[in-house]
């Protein structure tokens, strides 16, 4: 009852979180009761339903993560919220409890929907063609699809509890803005993996490695690949998005050398400072945007045996969370960065100034990210080839 | 209505009404700052002192009444025309020194000149300068998360003062402070304001700091209960800014 007192204050930003969990866990559960309904159908003795299942790990990760961020970002976007609800006795621990709440239960109500659809569809609604995915025909196991539909509130509670750290949770301290900055060690990391990495997948690539044996056969129709090739590729996407934060952070800088007027100095200087925060969910992005396209490249390429639907809604998904999570990041810093704003304001900074240091600091962040994700899909696309 | 003001009245304003979402900050209240002056604006917090140096510093719009800068109206300027007063002729200290936590000391002094369009050199020249007399200039490179309080008010009072604007309005300045902190920093910010011939417009809570100023003005509810030429003490002993 409390939690739907507090829902009577939502505004945009808020039923949009609610509502993207929602359709994403609906869209989760929808794929692990397929799952389901294959395993129900098919024959006894048939071993594809832990490859079917496994299938399901990636959006249910896309999930969590979204809900990872989307929870983090709630103590800066309402910050008055969590100062009331402190003030009204609540603790960190069940503030953070509140929040878990929230998006386990957006996540418990999508996967209501899709098991009530499941349930409904299996009654001799859907045709023929859905019959084998639904296990129509064949009597259901009451405890499988509860704990397959359990299973999402869990994940998408325990990544939100994960995420908001305590110190967030406190009305008393505003959130922090610049986290630290990247250490030597973290960027020789990811400069020594992307170069390694691609000069292995060019070794690799060689023209006289054409023969070489291929001997890994690529989920989803992808081909077949060596040890060498996606080694090397997994390390330079490692690097890449490893990068993605140092790249930030050292563009900004770039932006502000020499001798910079204000709106350079502030959009510079402001990109190095939000880099710690924007670079992972950027780099996920990067990441995921890569990998699916160079897939559906490698799929829609003529001559390549046609896949169903299923991917492609995977895909879709796993897309869609990595860039509401990057939405959620941003609306968090931009809330966390009211303070800096009205400061600036204050001190008479023009509105079109400030927008503008804004627009080139999101330019900039683009370019980092074509950059690092241009590079991921390059690399994959050779490794299919 | 009163008469006309006085010709030295650099800033005036006549039955300002201000309030925030219905509740009412300031009932008609009147006011004239004098050129050069330092001016104390006292009061218990919620008396209305920030909503006044708000509407007297072009940053809230009145809800009725007039403000006068210069003899020219502040109270029928739009947006931008408030924004480059402020930019221009206004300099602004609050009780959080509300520094751009990503930009060095230095910096942050020099942007409200880079705003103002002042070339890179003078505006950092400028702050290198404030930053010496106000005995910060070994913070120059530094964040403000990296400093303490009484430094980053300093640097605060410096970034205002830097564009060397004809009013400084500063707002419960020493709110965070020590003591003795709370005593430096207004010391260098009324000398600095004599020594520069600025206007000085200082609202403050504590009656014990009024003695920095020339005149005060006391704030009662949203109201001015004594006529605000009442009390005129005489000018503090002017303190030679530190180095």
């Amino acid at each position: 009852m409390f939690y739907l007192r507090l829902v009577r204050g939502y505004r945009v930003v808020d039923l949009g979180r609610w509502l993207l969990t929602s359709v994403a866990a609906a869209v989760v559960a929808a794929f692990l009761l397929r799952a389901l309904g294959r395993a129900l159908s098919d024959p006894p003795g048939a071993h594809s339903a832990p490859e079917r299942l496994l299938w399901c790990l990636p959006p249910l990760l896309a999930v969590a993560w979204f809900a990872a961020v989307a929870a983090r970002a709630l103590p800066a976007q309402r910050a008055e919220r969590i100062a009331g609800l402190r003030a009204a006795g609540a603790g960190p621990v069940r503030l953070r409890l509140l929040i878990a709440g929230e998006i386990a239960l957006a996540c418990a109500a999508g996967a209501v929907v899709s098991l009530l659809l499941f349930l409904v569809l299996r009654n001799n609604i859907a045709g023929p063609g859905l019959a084998p995915e639904l296990g129509m025909g064949d009597p259901l196991p009451p405890a499988a699809p509860v704990a397959l539909v359990a299973l999402l509130p869990l994940v998408g509670g325990v990544a939100a509890v994960c995420a908001v750290p305590g110190r967030d949770a406190l009305p008393q301290t505003r959130p922090a803005v610049t986290a630290a900055p990247f250490g030597l060690p973290r960027i020789l990391l990811a400069g020594l993996l992307t170069f390694g990495g691609t000069l292995t997948e060019l070794y690799a690539l060689r023209p006289a490695a054409a023969e070489d044996p291929r001997p890994l056969q690529l989920p989803a129709d992808l081909g077949h690949t060596n040890a060498l090739l996606l080694g090397g590729w997994a390390a330079a996407t490692l690097g890449a998005a490893l990068l993605t934060g140092p790249l930030l952070a050292g563009v900004g800088r770039l932006l502000a050398l020499g001798r910079p007027g204000a709106r350079r100095l502030l959009a510079g200087r402001g990109l190095a400072a939000l880099a710690p925060r924007l670079g992972t969910p950027l780099a996920v992005l990067a990441l995921t945007l890569a990998v699916v396209l160079t897939a559906v490249r490698h799929w829609v390429a003529p001559g390549a045996s046609g896949t169903g639907p299923l991917p492609a809604a995977e895909a879709l998904l796993v897309i869609g969370c990595a860039s509401a999570a990057v939405v959620a990041r941003l609306t968090e810093l931009r809330a966390a960065r009211r303070p800096v704003g009205a400061a600036l304001l204050r001190l008479g900074a023009a509105p079109r100034l400030l927008a503008a240091a804004t627009l080139l600091r999101w330019a900039l962040a683009g370019l980092v990210l074509l950059a690092t994700g241009g590079l991921t899909a390059v690399l994959g696309a050779a490794l299919l080839t | 209505m009163s008469a006309a003001p006085p010709d030295n009245d650099v800033l005036w304003a006549r039955g300002i009404v201000k309030s925030h979402h219905g509740t009412p900050a300031l009932r008609e209240v009147s006011i004239g700052v004098r050129e050069g002056e330092v001016l104390a604006v006292t009061g218990a917090r919620g008396s209305g002192k920030s909503t006044l140096l708000g509407c007297l510093s072009a940053q809230l719009p009145v809800d009725a009444g007039e403000v006068w800068f210069n003899s020219s109206p502040v109270h029928t300027l739009g947006r931008a025309g408030r924004e480059k007063l402020r930019r221009e002729r206004f300099g602004f200290v609050g009780s959080e020194p509300q520094l751009v936590p990503e930009l060095t000391a230095r910096e942050n002094v020099a942007l409200p000149l880079l705003l103002a369009g002042v070339g890179h050199r003078a505006a950092y020249g400028a702050a290198d300068d404030w930053l010496e007399r106000l005995d910060v200039a070994a913070c120059a490179k530094r964040r403000p998360e990296e400093l303490i309080r009484s430094q980053c008010q300093r640097i605060a009072v410096a970034r205002a003062l830097a564009p060397l604007p004809r009013v400084v309005f500063a707002d419960d300045p020493t709110a965070p402070l020590h003591r003795e902190a709370r005593d430096q920093v207004l010391r260098i910010l009324t000398s600095a304001a004599r020594s520069h011939q600025l206007t000085l417009v200082l609202a403050t809570h504590d009656p014990e700091l009024a003695r920095y100023a020339d005149r005060t003005v006391a704030l009662v509810d949203g109201r001015t209960p004594v006529p605000a030429t009442a009390v005129r003490r005489p000018a503090a002993a002017p303190v030679a800014a530190s180095h």
